[in-house]
């Protein structure tokens, strides 16, 4: 039923999506990029995909400044969707750009905390996490006046009203406020996915709340892992554990009271899942300490595995019609390509090969 | 050399003598003194040289798997957290501590690098993703950062000693060239002036002396003469008066045998 009018309103979105999504690298690709010696080479390589864009660097350029352009091209196929979205398509659009902002909001705090030049700081936002008010951002001189005349104008209030008051903003570690403002972004967007009257009912719904499930435990994990010896107490972590999820509410309280790894391998044992991947990196067996979690031997940490899982959910979704969850799975799979050849020029440009083939290729 | 180098501007005394003597004994010590610092230093030098290289190849390594670090972050990270870290950062975690140490008479700075654990500025960073990459990669810099201070602190030995030496050498080469010569060549030259001395006084003493000889001569002679005189004056006087010509008994001439 919801394929038969899709076509009117974002068949276009969905077919440009697609066409977007052939035009990334698959692992021939990725293994030409591998075989290259220099920047240029890889610059060469990537010459069909981003042509237009890497014409302008100048040689050998820098991995930041190749990453830069290679971002600059996702901004600009994203903005040409944003644009000819209408409706809940739109909305869910925006949806996607919300990340972003709360990145570029919870960078321009932290500027405005330590009282540096904000309009500098406007140049590092994320362009994607670009809206009309952030540049009155700036105007604010103190964290009081940022938040009453200004933060309530974007699009995030709703993520600050009722869990942030301007005292925490003062107070609190930025980091804290910026996975408050993500997990309230997170439970938005899921909100948004189930009840909104256009895309209850729809793959939409089906793929995106799959997607979004995942995201929240992963942020739930990680929070958890990288609290471990830090001054983040108990209570204030659990508060940042968004409220869905396949770990909600019985993982999360679990993750909410464990003290150490093996803790947190026991609460995420109720999903295959995630047990599977803790098993794969070896934490379960514990006795590793902090420092093991980086990589096992064969150079795959968890965050290794949660960013393959996402990239096969990504690739999934790809699978159905009628749902502009594809261009957030488009998005993704393109940011983790960017991340993808920012790394292999690393490891070109550090000339350390040996760990080239550490990136996420999923197709 | 030694003649390029001159001499003092001294009197040729015998006071002079005794204090140039006194002054090349001290440089000669003095000699051997600076000689053995400036051994000492360069053996310090040398080692010193050797950490540097050392720890400059070593700092290669490090930096470089710092590097790789700081990509392994971006990767996990996704994005740049420069920014966050130079904004959450209030208080040095990493600190340096500087000592002297003295190596013969030369002090020389040595930078100790500890770490206050109690202070994690930047400990939630990446809390969403990342953070074990964050901390690790600090952890990796921290290391880098060891090696650098380690490496300045043998740096900045290094150009202090090299001063230091080039001074001591300096100065050694100009006592046992300059210094040590002159003064062999004052004393020679004070001895020579001195034997000079002596050898005219000896020469003038010869010369008096011989002149009075000769006048004690002349005075003999004369008192002679006049004496001679005297004697020719009483002689003559005597033969007027008695016979002037008693024979010969021992002459020659027969005389006429006596017989008995």
């Amino acid at each position: 039923m919801e394929g038969l009018f899709f076509n009117v309103n974002n068949g276009y979105i969905e077919g440009i999506v697609r066409g977007y999504r052939n035009s990334l690298l698959t692992g021939q690709h990725y293994s030409n990029l591998t075989q290259c010696e220099t920047i240029d080479d890889v610059k060469l390589q990537l010459a069909p995909a981003y042509g237009d864009f890497l014409g302008a660097l100048p040689p050998n350029p820098s991995t930041s400044a190749l990453a830069g352009k290679m971002t600059d091209k996702l901004v600009a196929e994203f903005r040409y969707l944003l644009a000819q979205a209408t409706g809940s398509t739109a909305r869910f659009l925006e949806y996607l750009t919300y990340g972003y902002m709360i990145d570029n909001i919870a960078l321009l705090i932290t500027g405005t905390l330590h009282e540096r030049d904000t309009r500098e700081l406007l140049e590092r936002c994320h362009p994607l996490g670009w809206f009309e008010t952030l540049p009155v951002l700036c105007v604010a001189t103190n964290i009081e006046e940022l938040y009453n005349s200004v933060l309530i104008e974007t699009p995030l209030a709703g993520y600050f009203k009722g869990s942030l008051s301007h005292q925490d903003l003062d107070e609190l570690n930025i980091e804290i406020v910026r996975n408050t403002l993500y997990k309230n972004y997170l439970e938005d967007f899921y909100k948004f996915i189930t009840t909104h009257s256009d895309l209850k009912g729809t793959p939409t719904q089906e793929v995106m709340a799959e997607i979004l499930e995942f995201e929240a435990d992963r942020r739930a994990i990680n929070i958890t892992l990288n609290s471990f010896g830090t001054e983040l107490s108990k209570q204030e972590r659990r508060k940042l554990y968004p409220e869905f999820g396949k770990l909600y509410p019985e993982g999360s309280l679990m993750l909410s009271r464990a003290d150490d790894i093996e803790a947190v391998a026991l609460a995420v044992s109720i999903s295959a899942d995630y047990k599977a991947f803790f098993d794969a990196v070896g934490l379960t067996q514990g006795g590793s300490g902090i420092g093991g979690m980086g990589g096992n031997s064969d150079g795959k940490s968890l965050e290794d595995l949660f960013y393959q899982k996402e990239m096969e959910m990504s690739k999934i979704v790809f699978t159905r019609q009628f749902t502009p969850a594809v261009v957030y799975a488009w998005m993704r799979l393109k940011e983790q390509e960017i991340r993808n050849i920012t790394w292999i020029s690393e490891c070109i440009a550090q000339n350390q090969k040996e760990r080239i083939g550490n990136f996420i290729s999923v197709f | 050399m030694s003649g390029a180098v001159g001499r003092e501007a001294v009197f040729p005394t015998r006071q002079s003598l005794g204090l140039m003597k006194g002054k090349l004994k001290g440089a000669e010590i003095g000699h051997s003194l600076l000689k053995r610092k400036s051994e000492a230093l360069t053996k310090r030098f040398r080692d010193i040289t050797r950490r540097i290289d050392e720890a400059k190849r070593k700092m290669g390594r490090v930096m470089q798997i710092a590097a790789f670090s700081l990509a392994e972050v971006s990767y996990a990270v996704g994005g740049d957290i420069g920014y966050q870290v130079q904004e959450s950062a209030k208080q040095a975690r990493f600190r340096v501590r500087a000592k002297q140490e003295n190596v013969s008479g030369v002090f020389l700075p040595h930078f100790e690098s500890y770490t206050e654990d109690s202070i994690n500025d930047f400990g939630l960073t990446g809390l969403g993703k990342g953070g074990q990459q964050v901390q690790r990669c600090r952890e990796t810099y921290a290391r880098a950062v060891e090696t650098l201070v380690e490496l300045a602190s043998l740096q900045t030995a290094f150009v202090i000693l090299d001063e230091v030496i080039k001074v001591v050498n300096r100065r050694v080469n100009a006592i046992e060239h300059v210094i040590i010569p002159r003064t062999e060549n004052t004393i020679k030259y004070i001895n020579s002036e001195l034997d000079e001395l002596d050898r005219e006084e000896f020469y003038r003493l010869k010369k008096v002396s011989n002149k009075k000889q000769r006048d004690v001569a002349a005075a003999d002679l004369e008192i002679q003469a006049s004496r001679e005189r005297e004697a020719q004056k009483q002689l003559t006087g005597a033969a007027d008066k008695e016979t002037p010509d008693a024979p010969d008994v021992l002459g020659e001439q027969e005389d006429t045998d006596v017989i008995f």
